[in-house]
């Protein structure tokens, strides 16, 4: 009997390996298992949908409804779960790959349960309110499985295999030589210098990090004011306009991390909170329709 | 008097080192520029920035030489005056300078105190790289969001209800529950949206047929007449065997408390606006659908048979008939023989409706007196009631008596008839007749010409007249015999009793049927682009009036298929008919209810056969010389359907 586990075992520890030796992401996790098993549900409820005539007409109150919209809460309960899951370690079969990879076939699948469960009749209410909520935080997901699978290229392409503490590091080097090379400066245009270096590398709002747009970017205007300027030594500005470009050259780069981080983290900001809303308003939704039944 | 210039100097270890160096000079000079006594690299700090005396080796004074000024005690002054006794901090760009007084020297400390740029300071990489820096956590709006959904469609509404749970009616506004309205109600009870109490009036607890009746007092029975009267036991047991959502359904419905048989099973609300929909086939057939079997097993007689649809499974209908003369109505049975109905009267249809013969020729010679054509038509002498649902009994002096006059005589250019309905007024007035008047005078008893005898002798002019004159009162009993004998006026159409004792000449009762499908509803009106002759099949070759003349179900389903297109045969104008089409739920024979959108028939199909109605000119208007073919065309195809039925 041990030999038998043991010899299951190694097994799974075999198949573990080729996974992780082919680098299989939980989106085909298991050959897609989660697809699979997902699309055949969305089918199954799609076809029986036509086929099932429901009376007087399909709606959430008919038998199919609260079939549908038991499952669908269910659904959704468990897929909140994914933020309990992910911070809790264990060993067992549910590996995290593959509770995520379920999340978001069956988030995915979501889409036809809850439309459908409505039987296409939306108003202003908080019944439509949960679906709207739900089809809001489905479509976050979406596009944050998109991202996931797209930018972390970019991301690394950027990087230039530095960390981004090096980014920020190679920042600081040139402020330190910016500020040593802009002493013999007059005051005049020192001023701006100043500002490039009293500016933060990380400010802007989450347009700016988003956009990766910076119009009031300081370093960007000292270039400028110093290109212009012939108050000073040319030699020393010379040297301090040198500096800047450097300096803004480090500074697009660690922008662009930030704007690609951000791109890739915003659709959690929507996805978390909206998940919440929606179990909110699910609750509110099943609550009415029992109160007032 | 001398300053002293400190430096500190913290090592990596943490250990600060402590330099002080003498400086030469009373005006110590502050600045960038290396020139400087005290050269502070600093670019906030100006190349000359300011200098620093002391006139008496204890004060101090400080004065910025080049318009920036530096911060004293908070303030961006331009000179200080500073008593170095007690000591004072000066703060120059990023650099702070401390005075201070030590073994009679005043000791200048300058330190850095700002980092050099804003990069250079610590950051918390987790936090700064990501999007946590700029936005809202993820936890908080988790809660904002959750709390708000929570406060107004849970809390809000949940208080609504509670303020107005013992209040008759809401105030006019909006009430937080309105968003829990799960669709638009029907047109009916639109004035009730903003009142949910109206109808969902205990929380948790399912609409009750309570809250329906305590508006619709009395002309909503709960059930129709057949099926109240059913037993229950009898009502569970025509119900067809659950399938497999109904089990679902049910088992929600008991779980929540979800009672069967409201009003509201099949009045459902919250379908949208517009007016409440017909209850579709589905209910009726849910029970009739094999019906009697079930009805059977459980030990029940049915007395109706099964109903699934109309365009498939429908018993034949079983209009009211009397089976023999003088009898009751009864509903018929059909498939057992000819349906035969006997109202009393003799009419054969075919005599009537022939194209030629001695009827149409009749026909057409009044053609302009009466709406006759070529030849009779059926509504030449039926007519249906004002509201065109029904067709009125015949009535003689209407519909028969344009031919069949009772005219007998005439007074001065008026034409006395016999009294129809009143046998013994019609033996009164002929003999009244026979009485009164006496024979036609021959012309040769006028002139004042002498009279020659023998004129009275047997066979002469006299002798005829006179005779005739003195028996003239009985022949009254030869003509009433006549009228009511074969030939006679009344004899022709109906059935006549010889005077027996006691009695004088009677007329079989005439019963003509108001309604003989008194279970289903038909609307004539809603019919009317149909010819008769259509649906009323056997009419043209009907020979006796006994033969029933209603059409069967074949007629019907030549156009009416099942609601869902259901058909046995093939019909070229499909009307698509659900139960509610021709049976009434609560008030038993009544008009059936449909709302105003589905009273447009839903046909499938157009047909070949253009309708009369389409083409036909109703008017033509203008001057009879000019503008003869601007014509008026009739509105084609108003079907009556769409005005109920």
């Amino acid at each position: 009997m041990a030999s038998l586990f043991q010899r299951r075992r190694s097994k799974a520890t075999q198949t573990e390996r080729v996974r992780e030796r082919r680098h299989e992401g939980f989106l085909r996790y298991a050959n897609f298992r989660w697809a699979k098993i997902s699309g055949g549900l969305c089918l199954l409820i799609i076809v029986s949908y036509a086929l099932i005539d429901v009376t007087p007409r399909p709606n959430g109150g008919s038998w199919y409804g609260y079939t549908l919209g038991t499952i669908g809460a269910g659904l959704i309960l468990w897929l909140t779960a994914l933020g309990y899951r992910k911070r809790k370690m264990t060993s067992d079969h549910w590996s995290l790959k593959a509770w995520t990879s379920a999340h978001v076939y069956l988030g995915l699948s979501l889409i036809v349960i809850g439309t459908w469960h409505t039987g296409f009749q939306l108003g202003w209410n908080v019944h439509t309110l949960a679906w709207v909520l739900m089809m809001l935080v489905i479509l976050s997901g979406l596009y944050g499985v998109v991202v996931y699978s797209t930018l972390p290229a970019a991301l690394s392409n950027n990087r230039d295999e530095m960390t981004q503490m090096q980014m920020l590091e190679a920042i600081r080097a040139f402020d330190r030589q910016l500020h040593a090379a802009a002493q013999p400066l007059t005051p005049q245009d020192t001023a701006p210098v100043l500002a490039a270096l009293d500016e933060d590398p990380f400010a802007g709002g989450i347009m700016a990090r988003l956009s990766g747009r910076y119009p009031d970017c300081a370093t960007a205007a000292a270039l400028r004011a110093l290109g212009a300027s012939r108050s000073s030594d040319a030699g020393a500005r010379e040297k301090v306009v040198g500096l800047l470009s450097q300096k803004e050259v480090a500074l697009a780069r660690l922008r662009q991390h930030l704007r690609i981080r951000a791109l890739l983290e915003i659709w959690l900001y929507v996805h978390v909170p909206l998940t919440f809303a929606l179990i909110a308003a699910l609750s509110a939704h099943i609550v009415s329709v029992f109160f007032y039944w | 008097m001398s300053f002293i210039l400190r430096r500190i100097s913290t090592t990596k270890t943490g250990k600060q080192i402590v330099r002080d160096q003498p400086l030469p000079g009373d005006a110590i000079t502050l600045g960038r520029e290396g020139s400087n006594v005290i050269h502070i690299a600093d670019l906030a700090v100006n190349p000359h920035h300011a200098t620093i005396t002391s006139a008496d080796g204890r004060h101090v004074r400080v004065q910025a030489s080049e318009g920036l000024g530096f911060d004293f005690n908070g303030r961006t002054v331009d000179a200080a005056d500073i008593d170095s006794a007690a000591g004072a901090e000066l703060r120059f760009g990023g650099h702070r300078l401390t005075i201070a007084r030590e073994d009679e020297k005043i000791i200048l400390l300058v330190e850095r105190i700002d980092e050099l740029s804003q990069s250079s300071k610590d950051v918390d990489e987790a936090k700064a790289f990501s999007l946590a820096g700029v936005m809202p956590g993820k936890r908080m709006g988790a809660w904002v969001f959750g709390v708000l959904v929570l406060l107004a469609f849970l809390i809000g509404p949940i208080w609504a209800w509670y303020s107005y749970h013992d209040v008759d009616e809401r105030p006019q506004g909006y009430h937080a529950d309105q968003a829990w309205l799960s669709g638009p109600l029907s047109s009916a009870h639109k004035s009730l949206t903003n009142d949910c109490q109206s109808c969902h009036v205990e929380p948790f607890v399912a609409v009750t047929d309570k809250a329906c009746v305590g508006c619709h007092t009395g002309e909503h029975k709960a059930m129709s007449m057949a099926h109240a009267n059913a037993p229950t036991a009898m009502l569970l047991a025509a119900r067809h065997p659950p399938g497999v959502g109904e089990r679902i359904l049910a088992g929600f419905a008991k779980t929540f408390n979800k009672p069967q048989g409201r009003c509201v099973g099949c009045h459902t609300e919250h379908e949208g606006a517009g007016p409440m929909p017909a209850t579709p086939q589905k209910f009726c057939a849910d029970c009739h659908d094999g019906m009697s079997a079930r009805l059977i097993d459980a030990g029940f007689k049915p007395t109706v048979a099964d109903a699934a649809d109309f365009g498939t499974i429908h018993p034949e209908f079983r209009p009211l008939v009397r089976p023999s003369p003088g009898a009751k109505p009864m509903r018929a049975m059909p498939g057992k023989g000819a349906l035969v109905d006997y109202d009393g009267l003799k009419f054969p249809h075919d005599l009537h409706l022939q194209a030629t013969g001695g009827v149409a020729r009749m026909a057409a010679s009044f053609r302009g007196r009466y709406d006759f054509g070529n030849k009779l038509e059926c509504e030449n002498c039926h007519r249906v009631e004002s509201d065109g649902v029904r067709v009125k009994p015949v009535e003689m002096e209407r519909d028969c008596a344009m031919c069949h006059s009772l005219a007998f005589e005439t007074v001065g250019g008026v034409t006395r008839t016999l009294r129809h309905g009143e046998p013994d007024q019609v033996v009164a007035d002929l003999m009244a007749y026979y009485r009164s008047t006496p024979p036609t005078r021959p012309l040769q008893l006028g002139g004042m010409e002498r009279r020659r005898p023998g004129n009275y002798a047997e066979g002469q002019v006299y002798n005829i007249y006179f005779r005739e004159v003195a028996v003239r009162p009985n022949r009254a009993e030869d003509a009433v015999r006549a009228v009511f004998s074969k030939g006679g006026a009344c004899y022709d159409c109906h059935t006549i009793f010889a005077p027996q004792a006691g009695t004088g000449w009677r007329v079989m009762a005439v019963d003509q049927t108001p309604r003989f499908l008194s279970k289903g509803w038909f609307d004539h009106d809603a019919h009317k682009e149909t010819d008769c002759a259509d649906c009323h099949t056997a009419a043209r070759g009907s020979k006796a009036s006994t033969d029933l003349l209603i059409p069967g179900l074949r007629q019907c389903r030549d156009c009416h298929v099942g609601e869902g297109g259901a058909r046995l045969v093939k019909v070229e104008t499909a009307t698509e008919s659900p139960c509610a089409m021709c049976h009434e739920y609560h008030s038993d024979g009544g008009k059936p209810w449909m709302p105003a959108r589905q009273r447009k028939v839903n046909s499938a199909a157009i047909t070949n056969k253009p309708l009369r109605a389409t083409y036909g000119v109703s008017m033509v208007t203008g001057s009879a010389e000019r503008g003869l073919y601007d014509v008026t065309w009739r509105t084609p195809a108003l079907h009556g359907a769409r005005r109920g039925g």
